[in-house]
């Protein structure tokens, strides 16, 4: 009983919190699995009487959208190659050779983070516009780097500077160029930074939405947030078909933050950016 | 942790005896450059191309009164601050930076308040605590764009969870209420959105600080006769000062310049009355194609920021986490 007064009232918040944080999250996921007549009704179930899956194959088929998955994929994977390979040769540069300038590069770095992107966007526009990029994927790819370069820079700087030089030197007693040693030795025992950087630039590109909304002007090259906004700016929105791709869309993001959580943590907090 | 460049350290100390001449040691340095030059080379034209360069261009515009014409074939013409008085005179622009100051900071207290709770709950490691741990991170992983879509289904006015869930509570006012028909209550809705999607990321940053925190201390505060409040307020919070304060800043930054929530939420809000400065900047933009006073809002917000930037540096400095 005193256990219970002490303690009961924790496990009542936790379940408050726990609620507040899966509800959103189940409601879509049931929703995305009720047949039309039992989403468009004053008093919803708060569990499907008969679930189905027809959602899905339909929003894949006809509304854009797995083509939207497609082209989200495609962005966010070439901005995570060219990100690791810029960012990790700027980071071993920045970990190894620890000259004054080197401080201020990695305000520099720090600041990026900070930008508005709307301050960047406009001039942006034009340069994609003259070099004939918009609405291709070269144009996202290309200023996603703006920003996940930085990032990787940062995170992946740590993981080097972990890595003993000595490893370095034997490599090259033993005949290595310093490029061959950095490429050989440092990198494969950065590998978890490079990972974890990665899967960061991987979901920058995944979700950034507001160049996107600028660059992108043709269906068939929309990634999945511009299709995902559309659908909810018309009046007529057809919430099965939303909460389906809504589901699709973070079904990949939510596994990684589940499998990687702690990693992601570390590389948030030093690196300073948030969702 | 050697201080010294550890760029061709190995055949120099052979070569060290009678002074080289000008021409080797000039040779020498080019040699020690080359590398690093190569390697930060691409990292710096992405960074100065695509931040340092658009950014004075903004700048720039912002001080003319360039419109869609003059911003694709050029002959803008210099206006001085003529944009910067009309951003403070213009009423809607102005209450978007009124919006952005407000909402902004009731959004970093909500998500402090709640990430701080959920952290200390967290810390207690109750029965179950694995699942909440995985309760709590999945918000964070939902994408802004999506969340927003989940948020507005749910505060839907006709068919939204929130008004069904009202009503049966009692609240018979909720109605097919709409939720986006007023600023304030569109306001509450993204407020909620706004929380549910940030107060992850807090909670666990506060619970990894909560953990570096000794028992020890605890004990020998709750010995001298420290309730639980006095703990947590005279311990636990001092302890905790700095991991807040970078959450702080930060949280700060990221709810200032809001975008993607507002734009997606918000676009329903009679006469734009919910818009804050990243969308008002925008739209000012690339909807009424006022290119000069777009970029003059964003110049704004981005000096409200760069305070709240340079804090956050210092912030970082300061605890030589570099």
């Amino acid at each position: 009983m005193k256990w219970l007064m002490k303690r009961g009232w924790m496990y009542g918040a936790m379940a408050l919190i726990s609620a507040f944080a899966l509800f959103p999250v189940y409601w879509v996921v049931i929703t995305s699995l009720k047949p039309r007549s039992e989403i468009y009704t004053r008093t919803p179930d708060l569990w499907p009487s008969d679930p189905q899956w027809s959602q899905y194959p339909r929003v894949l088929g006809e509304g854009h959208v797995g083509r939207a998955l497609l082209n989200s994929l495609i962005v966010a994977s070439g901005t995570m190659v060219i990100c690791l390979i810029v960012g990790a040769l700027a980071a071993y540069a920045l970990a190894r050779w620890r000259v004054r300038i080197t401080h201020i590069l990695l305000m520099l770095v720090l600041m990026t983070q900070m930008f508005p992107l709307v301050v960047l966007v406009i001039p942006l526009f034009v340069t994609m516009r003259k070099a004939g990029l918009l609405g291709t994927y070269w144009s996202l790819i290309i200023t996603y780097l703006a920003f996940c370069v930085p990032l990787a820079i940062w995170v992946m700087r740590g993981f080097i500077m972990s890595i003993p030089e000595e490893l370095e030197y034997a490599a090259r007693i033993d005949g290595a160029t310093r490029f061959g040693a950095m490429v050989r030795v440092v990198l494969p025992l950065a590998a978890p930074g490079l990972a974890t950087t990665a899967v960061l630039a991987f979901l920058e590109g995944w979700k950034e939405f507001l160049l996107a909304l600028t660059f992108i002007n043709s269906e068939d090259r929309k990634t999945v947030p511009l299709v995902l906004q559309s659908f909810v700016g018309r009046g007529d929105t057809d919430w099965g078909a939303v909460m389906a791709t809504s589901v699709l869309y973070t079904l990949p993001v939510a596994l990684v933050f589940v499998l990687a959580r702690k990693h992601l943590m570390t590389a948030r907090t030093a690196g300073g950016v948030k969702g | 942790m050697s201080t010294a460049p550890a760029a061709v350290s190995a055949g120099r100390a052979s070569e060290s005896a009678p002074r080289p001449p000008a021409a080797v040691i000039a040779r020498r340095w080019v040699a020690r450059l080359t590398m690093p030059v190569l390697l930060l080379l691409p990292a710096m034209v992405i960074i100065v191309g695509l931040i340092g360069y658009p950014l004075v261009r903004t700048v720039y515009l912002s001080f003319t009164d360039t419109g869609l014409g003059e911003l694709i074939y050029g002959g803008s013409t210099w206006v001085g601050l003529d944009n910067f008085k009309e951003v403070f005179s213009d009423e809607h622009l102005r209450a978007s930076l009124v919006n952005t100051v407000v909402f902004g900071t009731l959004c970093v207290i909500g998500t402090m308040v709640f990430g701080f709770a959920t952290a200390l709950l967290l810390n207690q490691r109750l029965r179950g605590n694995w699942f909440f741990a995985i309760a709590v991170l999945l918000p964070w992983a939902v994408p802004a764009i999506a969340a927003s879509a989940i948020f507005k289904w749910l505060f839907d006015s006709r068919y939204g969870f929130v008004n069904w869930a009202l009503v049966e509570l009692g609240f018979s006012g909720f109605q097919d209420y709409a939720w986006f028909a007023g600023r304030v209550s569109a306001y509450v809705a993204i407020f909620i959105t706004v929380v549910w999607q940030s107060f992850p990321f807090v909670a666990l940053s506060l619970l990894a600080g909560l953990q570096t925190i000794p028992k020890e201390t605890l004990h020998a505060a709750a010995v001298d006769g420290a309730g639980p409040w006095n703990r947590f307020r005279l311990v636990t919070l001092p302890l905790l000062r700095p991991i807040v304060a970078v959450l702080v800043v930060f949280s700060t930054i990221w709810d200032f310049k809001i975008f993607d929530q507002i734009y997606v939420m918000a676009a329903g809000v009679p006469d734009r009355a919910a818009d804050t400065a990243a969308v008002a900047a925008y739209r000012e933009g690339f909807a009424l194609s006022h290119y000069g006073l777009g970029s003059a809002v964003a110049v704004v917000l981005f000096l409200i920021l760069l305070v709240f930037s340079l804090l956050y540096v210092r912030l970082i400095g300061r605890e030589g986490s570099a």
